[in-house]
């Protein structure tokens, strides 16, 4: 029985988990302006599409800040899991993976690294449960930070705030399918991080779009989400 | 490594300078990139904004370098994929000189600095890529020039170190493997008549087992046998050297030539086991070595004098172009590579010009003594004919009495057109003016040519002034150079007189077509043989060889010719503007060099180069060496009030 266990009976979180969630107490100012937002693009590949049974392989993320892509903080982790579904590890040829984190690590290195960002994904809803789904069992069930789907905020950006998401083709919102509108080179897709890659150069084109729309500050970014 | 990085890096690294780097260095920049998105109409930064703490490389998009001067905004450089720009920051951490204006949407990698000083400080090729000014818009162009010519030899494909060419041909090397020879009772006489039936200048003197026992020269029998008056009747055994010299054949030719050096042998013995004490098998002369040492000019020039077979001057000015272009890819100082082209066609000149006189002399005996000075112009006048491009000369007598002037008008001619054969068949080209030697135009006694020069001077008509071009890099090279002075000092005082020429000159010299159009492209022929092609003579060289002379012919200097040195001695006249003159020189330098370079390459006179073909770095060293031009151009409109010519 490792020491979490032991916060997790009393109904208290690990301290790691507590000074993440008190970071984000206070919320992000409406009137900040985009270019002073910290956002964490990410993306998860998993075993499956069910939450409740599949688990994650890996995960890739990056960080914008100033309306920047840092390299230097992308990051590229794989989590441990007790079992992975037998097929799925043949299609991404992720057999050996050295340095697998443990849960707790893992909680660890990614609470401290989102910290109080912006969270950016595209479908990042799937990626979050899934984070959920793995990170449970520390006591930890949501994430209070906000966050942006690339997929809706291109919708919206687009076809605009009261577009009406049953008239709306989904495959014309794809990552595939919004990298080629929005030229961006298709490579390393199915990689965590080479996802995270595209949906953060995707994100920086939308966010273009949404400035010239009078997007100025937080507040305008997060109408509609 | 982390997938982001390696992408980034993937991309990094198909661009100088990352391509330098090694993969870790390659890795430790892509991790510290910066992803960043401009849109169209966007600025990056701006003139005069102060130096971030990047520099950048355009991932996707079109950027503009651009600065504003009263004159509005001017395209300064365009980038495109893979471009480094505002560097800046990289070097001094001044503030930004150019805009750079986003024209189509781009994504821009942004590299801290921060990393990259600690690889500049390790890696020199880095270095270079920076101090050369081949980021775009660095516009420090002045000072870095002959950075530029280093740094280009850095960056050629690094091919096989050539640095013992002059031993590369030993597989050529011929030993003659029929050796005369003789016993040591021989009469000297016997083995002169055997010489000289054999056709050789040397006799072996062996023993009954061919083992070596002595050697007899050409060189003996004259300093030995007759000066000495030793009777011919005595044995070969008194006069021969003795102890030889022995190698054997398999020794490789270093070790062969290096024996003959220190012991300051023209003949080499070679036998079985390399002793005395083993029959002689060959023979090895310095002419051999040196035939077979082929590609050193001393060598080429040996060859060159002592030979009065065309087609065989032919095959060592083909040999001197190897010559050439190993010099050329090794970037050898352009001084030194001009002089000793220039050399080796001053002496096929004089060369030619020897058998013509004396085919000429039975027929013309009352011409022997008539002075007169072979005279080459243009590119060979200038001291700067790599190639064997078209031929410019002319030929300058002494004024004659009027009886003589029939006779030598009619001499000369033939001993132009002759001279004039021989070269073309040495592979020059002819000149397609036909100023050369074989026109009676330029074939003249030195009051007529006075007289040319006082008319074009006098009379600066666009004709006039085209021929000026030519015929004012004159340079004696065979005969009488004091005929040649006369002229020079005639034409300075004509000038003199008549300072306007050097204005008129000077509108020629700013005639010529723009290298760059607005786009900072190339501006290339648009129809024609050249089509699409850059016109390296016209648009660089031209220029830049039109205003060398006029500001040497304004400061009245006398007997230098090449461009190069031209702009160094203008240089050392006017401290004030020597930076901009050294940079025109090295720049010249650069383009006769890509010239000669292409010429080799293409097997044809290297004047139009295709600008497709060009690596990026070779692209950015050319647009570099029109620069000077353009401030010549500047400099001499105001100096010789060509406004008011112009208009």
């Amino acid at each position: 029985m490792s020491w979490w266990e032991f916060w997790k009976r009393k109904g208290a979180k690990p301290d790691f988990v507590q000074s993440f969630l008190e970071s984000n107490e206070s919320g992000i100012p409406s009137l900040r302006s985009i270019n002073q937002l910290a956002f964490t693009v990410l993306d998860t590949e998993t075993t499956g599409l069910d939450t409740s049974k599949d688990a994650i392989l890996s995960f890739g993320a990056l960080k914008i800040e100033q309306e920047k892509i840092l390299v230097n903080q992308s990051v590229e982790w794989y989590p441990h899991a007790e079992s992975h579904g037998k097929n799925t590890v043949a299609i991404h040829e992720l057999v050996e993976i050295p340095n697998k984190l443990s849960r707790e690590e893992f909680a660890r290195q990614l609470l401290d690294y989102i910290g109080n960002s912006v969270l950016v994904g595209h479908h990042i809803g799937f990626d979050l449960e899934m984070l959920l789904a793995y990170l449970k069992p520390l006591g930890f069930t949501r994430f209070p930070n906000p966050v942006i789907d690339t997929f809706s905020f291109a919708i919206r950006l687009e076809v605009g705030p009261q577009a009406d998401l049953s008239r709306i083709k989904k495959e014309d919102y794809s990552l595939d399918a919004l990298c080629m509108r929005y030229e961006i080179e298709l490579d390393d897709r199915h990689t965590a991080p080479g996802d995270a890659l595209l949906t953060a150069l995707l994100f920086l084109k939308l966010l273009k779009k949404g400035k010239k729309k009078g997007f100025k500050n937080f507040k305008d970014l997060m109408k509609n989400f | 490594m982390n997938v982001i990085v390696n992408r980034v890096a993937e991309f990094l690294k198909r661009f100088p300078p990352f391509s330098f780097l090694e993969k870790e260095d390659l890795y430790e920049v892509a991790q510290q990139v910066e992803i960043q998105y401009i849109e169209k109409g966007d600025t990056l930064f701006a003139q005069r904004e102060p130096a971030r703490p990047h520099f950048f490389v355009l991932k996707e998009g079109i950027i503009h370098l651009t600065e504003k001067s009263s004159k509005g905004e001017e395209i300064r450089e365009i980038c495109d994929e893979g471009d480094v720009f505002g560097v800046l920051a990289l070097l001094g951490k001044r503030p930004y000189l150019l805009n750079s204006r986003v024209v189509q949407n781009s994504l821009i990698y942004a590299v801290p600095v921060s990393v990259f000083e600690k690889i500049l400080e390790k890696n020199s090729r880095v270095a270079l890529f920076f101090a050369a000014g081949f980021a775009a818009g660095q516009v420090v162009v002045r000072q870095d020039l002959s950075q530029g010519q280093r740094a280009r030899g850095e960056f050629r494909k690094s091919t096989k170190d050539h640095s013992l060419l002059i031993f590369a041909d030993q597989s050529e090397f011929k030993i003659s493997e029929e050796v005369l020879s003789c016993s040591p009772e021989t009469s000297i006489q016997t083995a002169a008549q055997l010489m000289a039936a054999a056709q050789v200048s040397s006799i072996i003197i062996c023993d009954q087992n061919q083992f070596p026992l002595g050697i007899l020269t050409d060189k003996d029998l004259r300093t030995r046998v007759l000066a000495k008056g030793i009777s011919p009747d005595q044995p070969v055994s008194l006069v021969m050297t003795t102890p030889v010299v022995t190698r054997k054949k398999e020794d490789d030719f270093s070790t062969i030539y290096l024996t003959m050096i220190r012991n300051r042998l023209h003949h080499l013995v070679l036998t079985e086991d390399g002793s005395t004490q083993s029959p002689v098998n060959g023979l090895i002369s310095d002419h051999d070595v040196f035939l077979s040492m082929g590609n050193s000019p001393a060598v080429l020039i040996h060859a060159l004098m002592n030979t009065r077979e065309v087609s065989e001057m032919r095959k060592i000015r083909d040999r001197a172009e190897q010559m050439l272009r190993y010099y050329l890819e090794n970037e050898v100082s352009m001084d030194f590579v001009s002089s000793v082209m220039t050399e080796i066609n001053d002496v096929i000149i004089s060369q030619a010009l020897m058998i013509a006189k004396e085919e000429l002399r039975n027929q013309f005996p009352e011409m022997e003594t008539i002075k007169f000075c072979f005279l080459s112009m243009g590119s060979e006048g200038r001291e700067e004919q790599l190639l064997r491009t078209d031929l410019d000369n002319a030929i300058i007598y002494q004024d004659v009495p009027a009886g003589l002037a029939e006779k030598s008008r009619e001499y000369f001619l033939m001993l132009g057109e002759q001279v004039i054969e021989i070269l073309l068949a040495c592979g020059f080209d002819p000149c397609p003016a036909k100023i050369m030697a074989n026109n009676p135009d330029w074939i003249q006694p030195v009051s007529i040519w006075k007289n040319y020069f006082s008319e074009w001077i006098l009379r600066p008509t666009p004709e006039a002034l085209l021929k000026s071009s030519i015929f004012f890099d004159f340079r004696p090279v065979a005969g009488d150079s004091a005929l040649a002075e006369e002229l020079t000092l005639h034409i300075y005082q004509e000038i003199r007189k008549k300072k306007a020429f050097l204005s008129f000159m000077g509108t020629t010299a700013l005639q010529t077509p723009p290298p760059l159009g607005f786009f900072k492209d190339f501006i290339v022929e648009k129809s024609g043989e050249h089509k699409d092609r850059f016109d390296l003579k016209a648009r660089a060289m031209m220029p830049l060889t039109d205003l060398a002379r006029l500001l040497v012919l304004s400061h009245e200097v006398v007997g230098i010719n090449n461009t190069f040195k031209r702009f160094e001695k203008l240089a050392e006249l006017e401290p004030s503007q020597s930076e901009l003159f050294l940079q025109a020189g090295k720049a010249y330098e650069i383009l006769m060099r890509m010239r000669a370079l292409e010429g080799i390459e293409k097997g044809n006179n290297g004047r139009y180069l295709d600008p497709k073909s060009l690596g990026k770095i070779q692209r950015q060293l050319l647009k570099n060496t029109f620069s000077p031009i353009s401030e010549l151009q500047e400099l001499i409109q105001i100096r010789f009030q060509l406004d008011y010519f112009r208009r």
